[in-house]
């Protein structure tokens, strides 16, 4: 049994047991309060549904993990699986996602967020949070190898994370993990790990499962892992050549166990192949069998591919998106009514089939996405010109108004995304001009065009994006990456109070008057947020999606 | 009656407009390639001429039930990823890039003939000072040089214009440098300048029409080459800013769909083939028969 709940558990058993939550909410939230993942479905089984009323239309996780296949994982065979082969040294450097998916089952992290959102204990046993959420314990798991057969102990984790805090070595977890100091790390006993931050934070599990966040071996690690690649992992790092390939052999003596009772995992070898940029190449690969997973699919590969029988394309909802954003210090989108009248223009549900397919969600205009565990869920507003323009000539443009919009050419879907609005917007007396440039130039002016619209990417919290982009600080000075320097004092606030606030009920209606007041006053509009897909062989299985497009293949297994 | 009168005596002095015209074309009738050539280039100037009566949809027009089809009867070149009808896209490109691509090899004409007259004529220190620096600049490659220049300034149509020009002016100066030199030991150059004719007057007046054949040959192969410059702007997303039917810009929207609806490349890809073998076959056509007068 657990030997301490966090004050909270009881209280959020009975939300669920009102139905005023979710079994997934409850499971989300329980395990980041530090309960294990299966104590918490034990608990969250304890709680009978009273009232059906709460249904989210999100599917509830399931409790077992579901056995399609009678007769269970077979053992043996190789994974070949596109990727990117880059340079790599100091993992807590990582720049993108495939630096860290080509050593992910070498080296692993102290937790694991799943595709459904929930993050559990992983290298951790269990995790507890103080009450004011500013202490941290961190529990590790006994009788974890590394493969060089040294044991995994809390060494190791203070070393790490203070290779993440030392601005020396460069990591972006520096930024992320602000609330801690490096001095504040310790270390109670071989394996119990202590964090003190500076303010509260409840994100700190799912933090330390960012990219970057490899745990590495104090005794071996100097700098470079493919010099010394000593990691927990279910494989072991057999070749790294930068630009071709990398070879991960099975280990025998893996921590977690498999359906068969045996150690993880179940394929001998992953092979990770180059193939360069080209789409083009990895489709032909995958279609001739020369791989049988396509690691980070983009669209091209999406559409090539969805309707190959031989193939399993699985789309995973994220909160990623494109932002429509209007800069509210300059002419004319100073005047909300303006900003009002181009978000009116938006067909949110043509948009999302023209420009990605229809594979997502659509938005509502403000920038927290149904998948998020607090999401308020409020109507897609409809498309309409005709209040559009009685807007614009309220604000004084009865004539029309033109305006010009930054766009990367090489976002293939925010081009379209641009034209379609520049079509629809046309009849509300918008006349957009469209001004295309290359990435780099427009990674130069994001944060300074007037009106532009931005990728901005998946995370697992709703409060995390809010944070970043649309509040300012004490001074009331915009934050480094609200590029629309929207300051709204009560939306701030509120924001605040929500980052502090544990009960489910609650968070969720300061998220509703969050929503509320960015679609009134805001200063973006989110046309869709985008699926992304993972591509593989039928012939491999358990294969699921990550919003985040991390491989796991753990539990991965070839059918003979 | 008095006009008439005016008028008459000054036709029957030279041959007939009709005369000079069969003239001016009989090398070209002469030659097949030529010909050929001008039929394709006469089919895109009239398709452009006409666009309004060839297709009942306007370039822009979207249509969300109607995306990436193939050919159909109310389509029929098929309709791009916003459900766009090719074939009007394609009927309103070739105005645009029938527009821009002789601008600016005109623009180019311009400032490399002057270039070319003065380097040329007055030799010295102007002409390697000139020369020197478009030799520098022809040591970039031209594509190397329009993205530089379009990633400076931002795309947009009088860029891509701007682009051309600075990226072809060099050639043709060194062309007219050349020609130039020659033509300037002539002796009705050494008349006219006994005459005290101002160097301009002698530069535009006595000289530019003296070497016009080769210019007028070189500028018919530039515009073929313009035509494939814009298409490549537009293929790498600096061309003409969306939504603008440009036929570069096509190919390269429809190449992420090209799985699944090929029409969508294949035909604007066609279009700027045809324009530009066509625009190189009339220049090759003309080259031939004028050296053959020679």
């Amino acid at each position: 049994m657990e030997r301490k709940q966090h004050k909270w558990i009881p209280e959020l058993q009975e939300q669920l047991r009102q139905g005023k939550m979710s079994r997934r909410e409850f499971l989300r939230y329980a395990t980041l309060l530090g309960m294990s993942l299966t104590a918490a479905e034990a608990l969250a089984a304890c709680a009978p549904k009273a009232t059906p009323t709460s249904p989210p239309a999100t599917p509830t996780a399931t409790s077992v993990p579901p056995t399609p296949t009678p007769a269970g994982p077979q053992r043996g065979g190789t994974l070949r699986i596109r990727g990117n082969v880059g340079r790599i040294d100091h993992p807590a450097r990582y720049s993108w996602v495939a630096n860290s998916n080509t050593t992910r089952h070498v080296a692993e992290y102290l937790t694991l967020t799943d595709e459904n959102n929930i993050t559990r204990p992983y290298l951790l046993e269990r995790w507890e949070a103080s009450d004011d959420l500013k202490t941290w314990t961190l529990y590790l798991r006994k009788g974890i190898k590394w493969n060089n057969g040294d044991d995994f102990v809390a060494d190791d984790v203070v070393f790490t994370m203070k290779d993440w805090l030392d601005p020396d070595v460069g990591s972006s977890i520096l930024g992320l993990m602000s609330y801690l100091q490096p001095t504040n790390i310790e270390k109670v006993d071989d394996y119990t790990v202590r964090l003190h931050l500076d303010s509260p934070q409840i994100a700190v599990p799912e933090h330390l499962f960012h990219y970057p966040a490899q745990i590495m071996n104090h005794r071996t690690f100097e700098g470079d892992f493919i010099k010394a690649p000593v990691g927990t992992g279910p494989f072991t790092l057999e070749e790294y050549s930068e630009g071709e390939r990398v070879v991960l052999k099975r280990r025998a003596d893996y921590w977690q166990m498999g359906a068969d009772g045996q150690p993880l995992p179940y394929l001998d070898e992953i092979i990770y192949v180059d193939l360069g940029g080209e789409a083009s190449a990895h489709i032909a690969a995958i279609q001739t069998g020369e791989v049988d997973v396509i690691s980070e699919p983009d669209t091209e590969h999406f559409l090539a591919l969805k309707d190959d029988p031989n193939l399993q394309v699985v789309g995973t909802p994220t909160a990623m998106t494109r932002v429509l954003r209007m800069r509210v210090d300059k002419e004319p989108w100073t005047d909300n009514r303006v900003r009002m009248a181009l978000k009116l223009c938006q067909d949110h549900e043509k948009i999302l089939k023209l420009a990605h397919f229809g594979e997502g969600l659509p938005g509502a205009d403000f920038h927290v996405a149904p998948i998020h565990p607090e999401y308020c869920e409020r109507a897609v507003p409809k498309y309409d010109p005709e209040r559009a323009k009685a807007l614009l000539a309220e604000a004084g443009y009865s004539e029309g108004l033109t305006v010009e919009c930054a766009v990367c050419s090489d976002w293939a879907d925010v081009v379209a995304y641009a034209e379609i609005l520049k079509e629809d917007a046309a009849p509300a007396g918008f006349n957009i001009v469209l001004n295309t440039m290359p990435t780099s130039a427009y990674w130069d002016i994001w944060t300074e065009c007037d009106l532009g619209i931005t990728p901005w990417t998946h995370r697992p919290l709703g409060t995390m994006v809010l944070t970043l982009a649309y509040i300012c600080d004490d001074e009331g000075k915009p934050v480094p990456w609200n590029e629309t320097r929207w300051c709204d004092e009560e939306f701030t606030n509120l924001l605040k109070e929500a980052e502090g606030t544990l009960d489910v009920e609650e968070r969720r209606k300061i998220m509703c008057k969050l929503e509320e007041i960015q679609y009134e006053r805001g200063s973006v509009g989110i046309p869709y947020w985008r699926n992304v897909w993972s591509i593989a062989h039928k012939k491999v299985q358990d294969f699921k999606g990550h919003p985040t497009q991390y491989d796991l293949f753990n539990e991965v297994w070839l059918k003979a | 009656m008095a006009v008439s009168e005016k008028v008459m005596p000054s036709i029957s002095a030279r041959p007939s407009f009709w005369l000079r015209l069969r003239d001016a074309l009989a090398p070209l009738l002469a030659s097949k390639v030529a010909l050929v050539g001008l039929a394709l280039v006469l089919f895109w100037v009239l398709v452009a001429i006409f666009a309004p009566f060839l297709t009942p949809y306007s370039p822009r027009e979207q249509d969300a039930d109607a995306m990436n089809l193939g050919p159909s009867a109310g389509h029929p070149l098929g309709t791009d990823h916003l459900g766009r009808d090719l074939w009007s896209r394609l009927v309103y490109g070739s105005r645009l890039i029938l527009v821009l691509a002789p601008l600016s090899v005109l623009c180019s004409l311009a400032v490399g003939t002057t270039l070319g007259l003065l380097a040329g004529y007055f030799g010295g220190l102007i002409d390697e000072v000139v020369m020197r620096l478009l030799d520098a600049m022809m040591a970039f490659p031209a594509v190397l040089l329009y993205l530089i220049i379009i990633a400076a300034v931002g795309a947009s149509a009088t860029n891509v214009v701007i682009a051309i020009t600075i990226a072809g002016a060099p050639g043709i100066a060194r062309l007219v440098r050349s020609l130039t030199m020659d033509i300037r030991t002539r002796d009705y150059i050494a008349a006219a300048q006994l005459r005290g004719e101002s160097p301009f007057y002698i530069m535009w007046v006595e000289i530019l029409p003296n070497a016009r054949g080769p210019i007028i040959v070189d500028a018919m192969l530039r515009v073929g080459y313009a035509v494939f410059a814009i298409g490549t702007l537009g293929f790498l997303g600096l061309g003409l800013p969306p939504p603008a039917p440009d036929w570069g810009s096509m190919v390269c929207a429809g190449r992420r769909y090209i799985w699944s609806n090929p029409w969508a490349v294949l035909w604007p890809s066609l279009a700027i083939s045809s324009l530009v073998v066509g625009l190189n076959l009339f220049a090759d056509g003309l080259r031939e028969e004028t050296m053959r007068y020679q």
